[in-house]
């Protein structure tokens, strides 16, 4: 449970499944989806494996699966998903599923054809239908008579052989998009001797193969001469066109046509009795094709994971290697135990001892029985793991975007214990069957497992255990992302409504997040703002805290507390006269006269509360500004002219450059100190990887340099707060002119000290941090190289005993091992120039970072100003508009109602949605650049269990 | 130069943008080296099919029957390739929409002269159908076998399509027999190299610096096989002049010779007198086993269509791209057919795409 910090331990496990045993295995890991599979076939292609054959029968089936999937969506039909467990099945079902759907398709392909051959002819009879009544109709016989007269002299003319040349006549129907390219083509091939006549059909006709409604384009031809007519037959043929025979006797044509209308007549009841028949098979396809589908998948998941295993040297059983968080390691093992146990299916009593599984896997394997898992030393980075739950899942998502942390980096979002993890839900989820229910681990470990995969009760002399327990785990649970993101978001966002606003969205949203509606809704927006609403209720329970700090709401202030400065006592010190007051445009509370700056306001700016105005001067003039600890320097003003009571508090001229003060010194003290801790965050990196060169070479200058630097500077912002009072505003020494001597190495006789021997610390400290910079920059490569000479010295005997002794006690697990990859290469060359750049590159950056990262803090400034401006615009130029506007009640409530529609759309529009995602992309950055490059190098992967689990998109 | 370059540079996506950056994700999805290394691996047409899916191909073979055969693969390879020409067709704007009609040309010139050859041997048009490029189809195409003579074919058929204007030279009263056949589809194809080259010669700009080195080599290939084929043929010298296309780097010097040029030897000489051709010649090896001068010329043709992808703000990806990728076709149909004939020997001397 040492996973507050960091990623879980994560183990390399080998299992030894069964040959008999291992489908039901791997199905089993399937619904749990414990394990991370590894190829151990890399170099074998997807075709030569072991189980490609079952993995070809599986897409022969989807194959079926997606012609009857489309039949069903063609005749307008849904398939449901299905309900209830469905395992995959065992290998033997799949004949039998295989059967049942190639008869089903078989039969559905049948009545398809027949309904299809069917079609064909019914538009066949009706087109024929149509271009013979084309015939029949008015304006062809009109065209027909005319033809005839027009053709005598036509004849005549040329006085040739074709006098006595019959008119023959070839009809038909075509496309109606092609009508215009066939009329132009048999022109032009013909040359005048024809006569055509084009023709829509009246009513529309189904298309035999898309059922959709079309016209025709039925035409009729008139031609001489027998090769002008093989012309027409070719050409009408090519652009496939529907001939029909065509009668020339009127009676003739009449009596097809009654034909033609009885055949169609009894064509269409053979129809309707096939479609009938067609229904019938759809319907039962859709009852039983969902659950086939979901059980093939899984049947097909499970083979690719089988592909992935090596068969070991007795052929006996199959060899799986994986990652498996170390934590799941007993359900891992138990799962296998009953599925592939001697009493398989009947669940295995949960006491059986679990160190079977530290038994020589050779013996094992002889026995056949049971399916084992054993850890083995770590090759390579394993996957990182890091268990979310819905709270946590959304500050996860904010550091995983920016890159998976390396396997078990301090993670900058805190996670909380595994219990009620995301696995759990996962199972919950859209899969069906009994991942649900075993997806949840049983709260008691076996105790004994610990000691189990103990160091030198393992196979061989490799078999050493990576990472003890660790004992991170006592150490302060510190508030990472889940506290700073909102945190730095509020500081730029502070506004007591708006936070209350937010907060309540996402309140509304995290109640209703169990209703399926919620859940399913498919909105990319809405999926986006219900996935982080965790992280938006903290972002507006933190907003409502700075709000008051600020001391904002809508922009207006707030008097909880009395204020503590005094008008009424500063205009009775001065004696201001009503004359006093119409000379002076701008009046001065000086906190030096007696009672009129009582103290310090408790909690956040001081509002100067409207209601202390009232009094000795009468009327609404009032009282102004609000100093919160430096009161000497803040020149207060009053406007004299009398002002309605609801604008008073916006009095303070100076208002905007005291909070611009401030707000910056919060913003660098803020920075500075999120930097630190950022920094200081890197020490557990280090002594959990067991760096330690880092720690003095790296860790401890960077400390240096960043605290003797900038800490050093909210060191004397602090002290100035603290020491100087009202009373000596006038000579107070400036922050700034001290920085600056401090790296001039002068001194300002005009600025006095903060504090006795200021300018021998100031000289040491900068002193010390330049002197961290060679140190930084040449420590860590030096120390490398002289490490590697070390050991490089040391090395040729120890390395050959190493040898000798792995080859002793080879096994055959260890051959697949070696086959399959050399394991991480630990000891990677080393290139001295290489390190160094590497090291220089992160010496420049850091102390350049320092400085552009300590200004970058300064957005937390720029954006409050920027909320706080808005939203007072907002309500200076709507609603003070609006209340200004009548004063008679009734025309005030009717103004006010478009007016405060206007201010509360754009509040949520402007101030709540851009300038909430503006603030939110801000704090993102101040994470994922400022703080995270001080610890976090994010180079790691995801650990991608084997799942049958559907992932919500 | 200078000007027009930062014309196109800055014009270019507004209208090609998208369909620029689509074809260079398509050129992406071509078949690497380690893929032909697998493929050539399998054992039969399954085994062709399982990797094939893992490639850019995906299941476009899943819909077929079994048995698998090399011309069901080989044809819907081609209505791949035809969908995403279509794609791009119709999304084109002009001059690309020009540019890609004039590509759809020469297909259309070889399903012509395809289904008149199988006219003249008196078979079927629906058997011959099946064999015409998809991306050369047209609604008239069928029609062509009712043509006696190059006339005719242009006056009734071909006067409303593309190749109309490629007509101008073969117009004859000449009965269409299998040389005029023959005849006729070296000058129309001349003539439609010809307009190609002008049209990307006067489109100027990066496309023009492209496709014109590009369509030289097609002409100069051309010539080449023209001279090669007629060897031993009763086409005369001064006939065969006519047929050379004149935009390459052969013309005109290049081409008097060729005419002149009894056999493979002579040829040679002439193309010795070139630089970019002499190696080309010295590559080919007589005897089996080695390169022939089709496989050589392809080679330097695919060399080129990959470079063409180094530029950017032309229309030369395009062209390229369906030429690759007709590569990757005949060596995919290539490598399927020795497997399917279990003539594995001659499996590698596909053309490799670098």
């Amino acid at each position: 449970m040492g996973s507050m910090f960091r990623s879980e331990e994560v183990a390399l496990v080998q299992l030894f499944l069964p040959t008999a045993a291992a489908y039901t295995c791997v199905s089993q890991l399937g619904e749990l989806g414990l394990m991370e599979f590894r190829d151990l076939n890399a170099s074998v292609s997807a075709f030569q494996r072991r189980f490609v054959v079952d993995v070809r029968r599986c897409e022969e089936l989807e194959k079926t699966f997606t012609f009857l999937q489309e039949e069903v969506r063609r005749a307008g039909l849904t398939l449901l998903p299905p309900e209830g467990p469905l395992p995959a099945p065992p290998p033997r079902d799949l004949l039998c599923i295989q059967e049942e759907t190639d008869h089903l398709a078989q039969e559905l392909r049948d009545v398809r054809g027949n309904q299809q051959t069917l079609r064909v002819q019914l538009q066949q009879l009706r087109l024929h239908a149509a271009v013979l009544s084309q015939g029949r109709g008015p304006p062809l016989v009109a065209a027909h008579t005319d033809g005839l007269s027009e053709r005598i002299p036509l004849l005549q003319t040329p006085g040739g052989p074709h006098q006595d040349l019959r008119v023959n006549f070839v009809a038909g129907a075509v496309e109606p998009h092609k009508a215009a390219a066939l009329e132009r083509l048999l022109w032009r091939a013909c040359r005048g001797f024809l006569i055509t006549s084009f023709r829509e059909t009246e009513q529309q006709l189904e298309d035999p193969l898309t059922g959709e409604p079309a016209t025709w384009m039925t035409f009729l031809i008139s031609y001489w001469g027998e090769q002008i007519g093989q012309k027409i037959h070719k050409i009408t043929s090519c652009f496939h066109c529907h001939n029909f025979p065509f009668l020339e006797q009127e009676e003739a044509r009449l009596g097809a046509l009654q034909q033609l209308q009885q055949q169609s007549q009894e064509l269409q009841e053979v129809l309707g009795e096939t479609e009938r028949f067609l229904s019938q098979v759809l319907g039962r396809v859709q009852r039983l094709l969902p659950p086939w589908q979901v059980q093939i998948r899984k049947m097909k998941a499970v083979y690719l994971a089988l592909n992935q295993c090596s068969v070991s040297a007795t052929h006996k059983c199959l060899i799986a290697e994986g990652w498996c968080a170390a934590h799941d390691l007993p359900a891992l093992q138990r799962a296998l135990q009953d599925s592939s146990g001697p009493g398989r299916g009947r669940r295995a009593p949960p006491q059986r001892p679990v160190c079977v599984s530290v038994r020589p896997p050779a013996a094992q394997s002889e026995e056949g029985v049971s399916a084992v898992v054993h850890r083995i030393p770590c090759r390579g980075t394993p996957p990182t793991l890091v268990r979310t739950n819905r709270f946590t899942a959304g500050f996860q998502g904010i550091v995983d975007a920016y890159g998976v942390g390396r396997y078990q980096e301090v993670n900058p979002v805190l996670v909380f214990p595994v219990c009620g993890g995301n696995r759990a839900q996962r199972g919950q989820g859209r899969s069906p069957g009994p991942t649900g229910a075993g997806g949840r681990r049983p709260p008691q470990h076996p105790p004994s497992w610990g000691r189990a995969c103990g160091p030198g009760v393992g196979r061989g002399a490799g078999c050493r255990l990576r990472g003890a327990p660790l004992t991170l785990a006592a150490l302060p649970a510190a508030p990472y992302t889940i506290i700073t993101f909102p945190f730095l978001f509020a500081v730029m966002f502070g506004d007591v409504g708006h936070g209350l606003l937010m907060f309540l969205f996402a309140l509304a949203m995290v109640l209703a997040e169990n209703r399926p509606a919620v859940k399913t809704a498919q909105n990319e927006i809405w999926r986006t703002f219900f996935g982080g609403r965790y992280l938006l209720l903290l972002m507006g329970l933190f907003s409502v805290y700075t709000g008051f700090i600020y001391n904002e709401c809508f922009s207006r202030a707030t008097a909880i507390f009395p204020s503590g400065w005094s008008v009424a006592a500063m205009a009775n010190q001065s004696g201001w006269s009503d004359a006093f007051l119409a000379e002076h445009p701008l009046l001065t509370l000086d906190p030096n006269v007696t009672d009129v700056f009582l103290g310090p306001y408790p909690f956040g700016i001081d509002p100067v509360s409207p209601m202390l105005a009232v009094g000795p001067l009468g009327g609404a003039r009032g009282q102004v500004g609000q100093p919160l600890l430096r009161p000497g320097q803040v020149v207060r003003r009053l406007t004299p002219s009398p002002l309605s009571d609801a604008q008073i508090w916006s009095l303070a001229v100076n208002h905007l450059s005291f909070l611009n003060s401030f707000k910056m010194k919060m913003s660098v003290i803020l920075g500075v100190t999120h930097m630190a801790f950022g920094v200081v965050l890197g020490v557990f990196n280090h002594v959990h990887f067991g760096q330690w060169h880092r720690l003095v070479l790296e860790t401890l200058p960077e400390l240096v340099f960043l605290l003797g630097l900038f800490g050093y500077l909210v060191f004397l912002v602090c002290l100035k707060w603290l020491r100087l009072s009202a009373a000596v505003s006038a000579t107070a020494p400036s922050v700034l002119i001290h920085f600056i001597d401090m790296f001039l190495f002068s001194r300002n006789p005009a600025n006095r000290d903060l504090f006795h021997g200021q300018e021998v610390v100031q000289s040491t400290l900068v002193v010390l941090a330049l002197a961290t910079v060679p140190v930084l920059l040449l420590g860590t490569p030096l120390f490398l190289r002289w490490q590697h000479r070390h050991r490089s010295a040391w090395r040729p005997g120890g390395q050959q005993l190493d040898e000798d002794k792995a080859g002793l006690l080879d096994t055959p697990g260890v051959d697949e091992e070696r086959a399959e990859g050399p394991g991480a290469p630990e000891e990677a060359e080393f290139v001295f120039s290489e390190v160094f750049m590497h090291q220089a590159i992160h010496t420049i950056e850091f102390c350049l970072g320092c400085v552009s990262n300590t200004a970058s803090y300064l957005r937390l400034w720029a954006l409050s100003l920027a909320h706080a401006q808005l939203s007072e615009v907002l309500w200076a130029m709507v609603m003070r508009v609006g209340l200004g506007l009548g004063h008679k009640l009734g025309a005030a409530a009717v103004v006010l109602v478009p007016v405060f529609a206007a201010f509360a759309v754009l509040t949520v529009a402007i101030l709540l949605v851009m300038e909430g995602l503006s603030a939110f992309l801000h704090a993102l950055r101040l994470h994922w650049v400022e703080f995270q490059n001080k610890f976090y190098s994010g180079t790691g992967y995801k650990l991608t269990p084997f799942t049958f689990a559907v992932e919500d998109e | 130069g200078s000007v027009m370059l930062e014309g196109a540079e800055l014009y270019f996506n507004v209208d090609h943008g998208y369909l620029e950056g689509l074809v260079r994700g398509c050129k992406a999805s071509l078949l690497t080296q380690q893929d032909y290394v697998n493929l050539v691996q399998c054992e039969t047409l399954e085994d062709l099919k399982i990797h094939l899916q893992t490639t850019d191909y995906g299941n476009f073979l899943a819909n077929q029957t079994n048995p698998l055969t090399v011309s069901k693969i080989d044809t819907e390879m081609r209505k791949k390739l035809c969908r995403e020409f279509e794609y791009f067709r119709n999304h084109s704007l002009e001059p690309l929409s020009t540019f890609l009609t004039y590509m759809m040309c020469s297909y259309m010139i070889d399903n012509v002269i395809l289904l008149m050859n199988g006219a003249l041997q008196k078979k079927s048009v629906k058997e011959i159908l099946v064999k015409c490029h998809p991306l050369g189809r047209f609604t008239e195409m069928e029609a062509v076998n009712i043509a006696e003579t190059p006339s005719d074919l242009f006056n009734a058929i071909l006067v409303e399509t593309p190749l109309a204007p490629f007509f101008q030279d073969c117009m004859s009263e000449n009965i269409l027999d299998e040389l005029n056949i023959e005849i006729l589809r070296n000058k129309l194809y001349k003539s439609y190299l010809e307009a190609f080259y002008k049209f990307c010669k006067n489109h100027g700009d990066v496309t023009a610096e492209i496709m014109c080195p590009i369509l030289e080599f097609e002409a100069d290939r051309r010539a080449f096989i023209i001279t090669l084929n007629s060897f031993g043929t009763d086409l005369g010298k001064d006939d065969r002049e006519t047929l050379y296309p004149t935009c390459g780097k052969l013309y005109p010097e290049g081409l008097r010779l060729l005419a002149q040029a009894e056999d493979f030897e002579q040829m040679k000489r002439v193309a010795d007198h070139y630089g970019v051709y002499k190696p080309l010649f010295e590559a080919v090896s007589d005897g089996n086993g080695g390169k022939t001068l089709e496989d050589v010329f392809y080679e330097r043709e695919v060399q080129m269509n990959v470079l063409a992808f180094n530029r950017q703000f032309h229309y030369g990806v395009f062209y390229a791209y369906t030429k690759l990728k007709e590569q990757e076709i005949r060596n995919i149909v290539w490598i399927a057919e020795c497997i399917s004939q279990r003539h594995r020997t001659k499996i590698n001397s596909y053309i490799p795409i670098l």
